[in-house]
């Protein structure tokens, strides 16, 4: 049975990236009615300001779904992650180079995702659970040995780094200036790499493929183990540059900054269309899903809903695309068998 | 886990109850080890009678959240929105005492009003817990969802819930009948109400998974949920029943901790999730379902007191008791794991 | 076919934690054959796949490929000797397309570290037009049905220089049209000199397909050679190690009707399906896999309901919706897959007997125990459980001992009609003897038995109406004074005007 070009149409507009489309274009429509301003640059700069580490954390935690896995422990590590370089650079004892702290921060994410990796991969402990291991290991020895603070004043390297802006739109009616950082650029190549990475090579393939079926990729010769790994680690070298990111942008390092973020980011991932039992998922759909959580979470009083409702609104979204999913699948089994 | 000690199981193995696995005796030996190290170090602290009441006032409202963990794990599940319902329902009993009590300069002005107030608090906590784990449960059930998914976008719903009517600051000062439920003891004894509402709750727990039909079904819908269903199992009820359950335990833990901090908002007791899962775990559930027992459950609620304690004792900060239990939970993990394996062999070999 | 031998095995033994799985097995496969290796089921089939695969590495004899002697073989190496297994659920992705499923192996064997996507295709269909399969390369896996995941892992084996390829019971869960299809492709890769070696017990469709068969019993070498030194007599002796047994059931002709199902239909599955059963009847419902023999099963029991039709049991007009319905009308299900979908496996026997009836046992608010206690003492004495208790979890127990339990989880719920599907499926000669001695005592206690089953001597020796499908509808319905292969020329139908003509 080959499907008529008309049923392929309509597979296609129905499809889980197209109905979040929908949805994205229906949210800007209500909230431009209902406030015209909503339609200019500034909202646009607004967002992909916002957006900025979502989107990183979100690529990383799909890298790992689609592995098969989930993690729940990258804001526990990016909160490590921002806070030892400047807690050491209070204490001077670090170089004032941007180099250094981005260093140190991923080497940090590198050491947790390799933690990660061993308890998931080679002790074949329940990701969930292992991560949540994880994830107390980290925000608890942080505190414990180094205290908490919070670090307001960022050293000049960071500062002169938080002050290179690619574009800086003025608002001809108010005057006020939105500047969009140059940091921009990291979540764009990432999505760029690891969409390509993902299509075209082995290893790519391979993430799906133990996502899928563990046991047959390991029969047609995929190192299981060293794939799963390598996701875990990706995730958590990626969480470190992205936390100190966050620092940099946001002039705040302290030892809970982002905690409780996976929330959101499984949320982006699975409205995105990654399926919690692995090997679904890609980038196009991922960051259609941070671009409405996003918007969600930012521009939630333009539709007339308080802000102090926005965790129920995400955890609204969250609920509406897994259902959204599940219907996907009974609709794709129901066309039956090619 | 030494060769000896598995003979020792072995031969117990016709006995009811503790000795029969290994998660037990190691929570028991983990237990003499704590009380060891407590003795050498700090005993005129430890092993007093204000100690043990202060442990007593804290494991309940944990405890019984990890009996809700508990039982969605061994039908194959895991409810991570647990303290979600508990927040929420304690945000609901807070508003419910807060408003139909009125308090002015610290004098109750309408006390006719406290005990329907508190009564009324308490099934309201306890029936919108069991609505929404109902609603996890019907979720799960009916389009066929990954249990962790749903509840935790349950986490996400019941937290938002409860931040959306608060706004975001805690509600504080119930009057002191409320507050007694945690704090208080039964009239004329020193036995706090906690232990004996604690106590309660597990003696119905353990009737409801031991001698009753939802029990044992709960235990087939985690082993074989598929043979459940071709044995006549009404598995999408039987889910909802398990999730209402757990959230209606969940409803308890809310009425509990707000009382015992006498203040409700969204984000109490951030660490009880990791802490009911550890419980659970280390009490010997198996995260893939069917395999668990209420009393590993309940010695492990005990052992992670005690510990906590001694933390306190020790003036060590609560990060490193989250620490500790991080490392914890993979240390129990880990000894599964191998238990598993060990099994699997066993059972390689023997057919 | 030459004469030339590709694979040679010469005294394999493996044994695992003292058991012995195989006691010395000789095999030899020549190039260009379509070799069957037989046996029932635990007489060591799947190991000796295994050995040949290099996943398990045989303690002792020795495995000349191609002429060269190989030792310690790894997985890899069978692969690159040109070995390739398509195991019963294919290994497959069910999330990547067809294209990439067949081309993707190759890749990885030649190390490739880049994703050519046209050459992906171009493998793809290269290896599609050899086996002359037609699959769309852009679907996702998880949209086929299980002859072209089937034809999916074929293709995938053969464009990876296969020149043997070695195929684990393919034709369970096919369709008749399914598998002469598959015998065309089978044929097709002889004509181009690959080896097959097919593993299948059943008799017709072995001396449909292949030229050489090897029959192995509990683990040992039986006996080899042409297919047509084999006559049904020997085959069955070689493969159980008794004679055929010409005792059929045949109840005394009794009257009293027990089960008449009228016009039964479920559009897609089945349709306009009527039978009577009567007491003392063992009525066999038989019919390849798609003809809906399973369907019928499955709708009696409301697991997957009928849309219409008539159900009347003892006499009283039933309609049955749900699992709910059909164990109100005391009908008993055993489903065909026993570990997925019969048994709680690390449950006790006493819970798993009990799991369907645990509702009887609620005495005074709370469960009996003792009482669950007794009655699964009472099962096991009764229909020979081979268990020191009720207490050990199911996982422990043999084939026969588990199946047995899903049976004495029915009878405790006291069906009047109970249904069995596949009931001797993994389970060893004496134990098959034994269920089938329960099942004949059942139906003379006036309790409707209905097996489905695609095993043909089972159903002639043991049931004494058959009930045949075919693409949906009853093709016969007869007695059992048949013979196995007229019955399977029933089936197949596509015999029926040569049978006609003789």
């Amino acid at each position: 049975m080959i499907a008529t070009k008309s049923e392929k149409l309509k597979m296609a507009l129905t499809s889980t990236p197209m109905i979040l489309l929908y949805v994205i274009v229906v949210f800007c429509v209500v909230a431009a009615i209902r406030q015209p301003a909503f339609i200019s640059p500034a909202t646009a700069i607004n967002l992909a300001r916002a957006g900025i580490f979502t989107m990183c954390f979100a690529i990383c935690e799909m890298v790992v779904i689609i592995s098969g896995g989930i993690d729940v422990s990258f804001p526990a590590i990016g909160c490590v992650a921002m806070y030892v370089p400047m807690y050491l650079n209070y204490h001077g004892m670090a170089p004032d180079n941007p180099l250094f702290f981005f260093a140190l921060a991923m080497f940090i994410g590198l050491v947790f995702g390799i933690l990660n990796g061993v308890l998931v991969s080679y002790l074949k402990l329940p990701p969930l659970i292992a991560t949540l291991a994880t994830s107390s290991i980290a925000s608890g020895g942080l505190v414990m040995i180094l205290g908490t603070r919070e670090f307001t004043v960022l050293p000049d390297s960071l500062q002169a780094l938080y002050e290179v802006n690619m574009i800086t739109y003025a608002d001809p009616a108010t005057g006020f200036t939105y500047p969009l950082t140059v940091l921009f650029l990291v979540p764009v190549i990432l999505c760029i790499a690891v969409a390509l990475v993902l299509k075209f090579t082995m290893l790519g393939r391979g993430l799906y493929a133990i996502g899928g079926d563990a046991n047959a990729a390991r029969i047609a010769g995929f190192n299981v183990r060293r794939l799963q790994f390598i996701a875990y680690i990706f995730c958590g070298v990626m969480t470190g540059a992205t936390a100190m990111m966050y620092t940099t942008l946001m002039h705040s390092s302290t030892t809970t900054a982002i905690m409780g973020e996976e929330m959101i980011i499984i949320a982006a991932c699975v409205v995105g269309g990654c399926r919690l039992t692995g090997g679904h998922g890609n980038v196009g759909g991922t960051v259609l899903g941070v671009l409405l959580i996003t918007l969600v979470q930012n521009n939630l009083n333009m539709l007339g809903i308080p802000t102090c409702w926005q965790t129920f609104a995400v955890g609204l979204v969250l609920l509406l695309g897994a259902i959204m999913t599940s219907i996907q699948a009974k609709r794709q089994a129901s066309l039956g068998k090619v | 886990m030494s060769a000896k000690e598995n003979r020792l199981t072995a031969g117990r193995k016709g006995l009811p109850g503790i000795g029969q696995d290994t998660h037990v005796l190691t929570i028991i030996g983990l237990m003499i080890l704590v009380c060891i190290i407590m003795l050498l170090l700090r005993p005129e602290a430890y092993f007093t009678g204000l100690n043990l009441r202060s442990m007593i006032f804290q494991f309940p409202e944990y405890g019984i959240l990890a009996l809700g963990m508990m039982a969605c794990m061994i039908a194959g599940g895991i409810d991570l929105s647990l303290v979600g319902i508990m927040n929420f329902t304690g945000v609901l009993a807070a508003l419910i005492v807060k408003n139909m009590v009125i308090i002015e300069n610290g004098e109750v002005t309408n006390p006719a009003m406290v005990v329907p107030a508190v009564v009324l608090a308490c099934a309201v906590a306890i029936a919108v817990g069991a609505a929404c784990g109902a609603f996890n449960g019907f979720i799960i059930g009916y389009f066929q969802l990954p249990a962790m998914l749903v509840t935790l976008c349950g986490l996400q719903l019941y937290t938002g819930l409860a931040y959306g009517i608060t706004g975001g600051p805690a509600i504080n000062g119930m009057c002191d009948a409320f507050k007694n439920i945690a704090n208080g003891n039964v009239p004329g004894t020193p036995i706090p109400w906690v232990l004996v509402i604690f106590i309660a709750v597990l003696a119905v727990v353990v009737f409801i998974m031991k001698c009753t039909v939802f029990g044992h079904e709960i235990y087939f819908l985690g082993s074989n949920a598929k043979a459940a269903m071709y044995s006549g199992i009404n598995t999408l009820k039987v889910t909802i029943m398990t999730y209402m359950f757990s959230g209606i335990l969940g409803g308890i833990s809310g009425i509990l901790i707000t009382s015992h901090l006498n203040s409700a908002k969204s984000s109490n007791g951030s660490t009880y999730t990791l802490l009911s899962l550890l419980i659970v775990v280390l009490g010997g559930v198996h995260p893939d379902g069917g395999k668990g027992r209420v009393v590993g459950v309940v010695l492990a609620v005990l052992l992670l007191q005690m510990i906590a304690n001694a933390f306190g004792l020790m003036h060590m900060s609560d990060n490193a008791k989250t620490f500790a239990n991080g490392c914890l939970l993979i240390a129990a993990l880990v000894l599964s794991v191998v238990l598993d394996k060990r099994a699997a062999k066993k059972a390689a070999a023997a057919s | 076919m030459s004469e030339e031998v590709f694979l040679k095995l010469e005294g394999i033994k493996k044994s695992f934690g003292g058991v012995h799985a195989l006691k010395g097995v000789d095999l030899e496969i020549r190039k260009g054959e379509i070799h069957c290796l037989a046996g029932e089921n635990g007489c060591g089939k799947s190991t000796l796949i295994k050995a040949i695969s290099g996943v398990h590495n045989a303690d002792e004899g020795s495995i000349w490929i191609d002429g060269e002697k190989v030792e310690k073989m790894k997985p890899m190496d069978a692969i690159n000797r040109g070995i390739q297994v398509i195991y019963q659920d294919f290994a497959v992705f069910p999330n990547l397309t067809v294209a990439e499923n067949i081309a993707l192996n190759g890749e990885l064997k030649n190390k490739v570290k880049f994703v050519n996507w046209k050459q992906i295709h171009e493998t793809a269909a290269k290896a599609m037009e050899q086996v002359g399969a037609n699959i769309d390369p852009d679907v996702k896996l998880e949209r086929l049905s299980v002859a072209n995941k089937q034809m999916v892992a074929i293709c995938r084996a053969i464009i990876n220089d296969a020149k043997l390829l070695i195929l684990d019971e393919p034709t369970t869960a096919l369709t008749a049209r399914e598998v002469d299809k598959l015998w065309d492709i089978v044929r097709g890769l002889k004509k181009k000199g690959i080896a097959v070696m097919i593993v299948n017990h059943k008799l017709d469709e072995i001396y449909r397909i292949a030229d050489r068969l090897t029959i192995l019993r509990n683990g040992a070498y039986v006996s080899s050679g042409p297919i047509s030194e084999y006559d049904q007599a020997r085959f069955t002796r070689d493969m159980t190690g008794h004679d055929v047994s010409e005792d059929k059931y045949h109840p005394a002709a009794q009257e009293e009707e027990i089960l008449r199902v009228e016009h039964l239909t479920r559009k897609g599955a089945f349709e306009d399906v009527s039978f009577t059963l009567n007491k003392g009847d063992v009525l066999g419902l038989t019919g390849l896999l798609g003809s809906g023999r399973g369907e019928i099963g499955e709708a009696l029991f409301g697991i997957a309901p009928a849309d219409s039709g008539k159900v009347v049991l003892n006499g009283k007009e039933i309609t049955i919706k749900s699992v709910a319905d059909a164990m109100a009308n005391d009908i008993g299900y055993v489903p065909e897959d026993r570990l997925t979908q019969g048994l709680f496996m690390e449950r006790s026997i006493q819970d798993n007997t009990i799991a369907s009836s645990i509702r009887r046992y609620m005495k005074g608010g709370r469960l009996d125990e003792q009482a669950m206690e007794d009655v699964t003492r009472h099962w096991i004495d009764e229909i020979g459980i081979v268990a020191p208790s009720p207490k050990p979890a199911v996982r422990t127990l043999s084939g026969g001992n588990a199946q047995k339990v899903v049976i004495a989880k029915w009878l405790n719920t006291e069906p009047k009609l109970f249904i069995l599907d596949g009931p001797t499926v993994g389970v060893d000669v004496g134990a098959k003897a034994e269920i089938h001695a329960i099942l004949h005592n059942l139906a003379q206690k006036g309790i409707g038995i209905i097996v489905i089953s695609d095993d043909l001597p089972e159903l002639v020796q043991n049931c004494n109406k058959i009930v045949v499908m075919r693409d949906g509808k009853v093709a016969a319905a007869i007695d059992n004074n048949i013979d196995e292969i007229s019955l399977s020329n029933l089936l197949i139908g596509a015999n029926e005007e040569e049978v006609e003509q003789k």
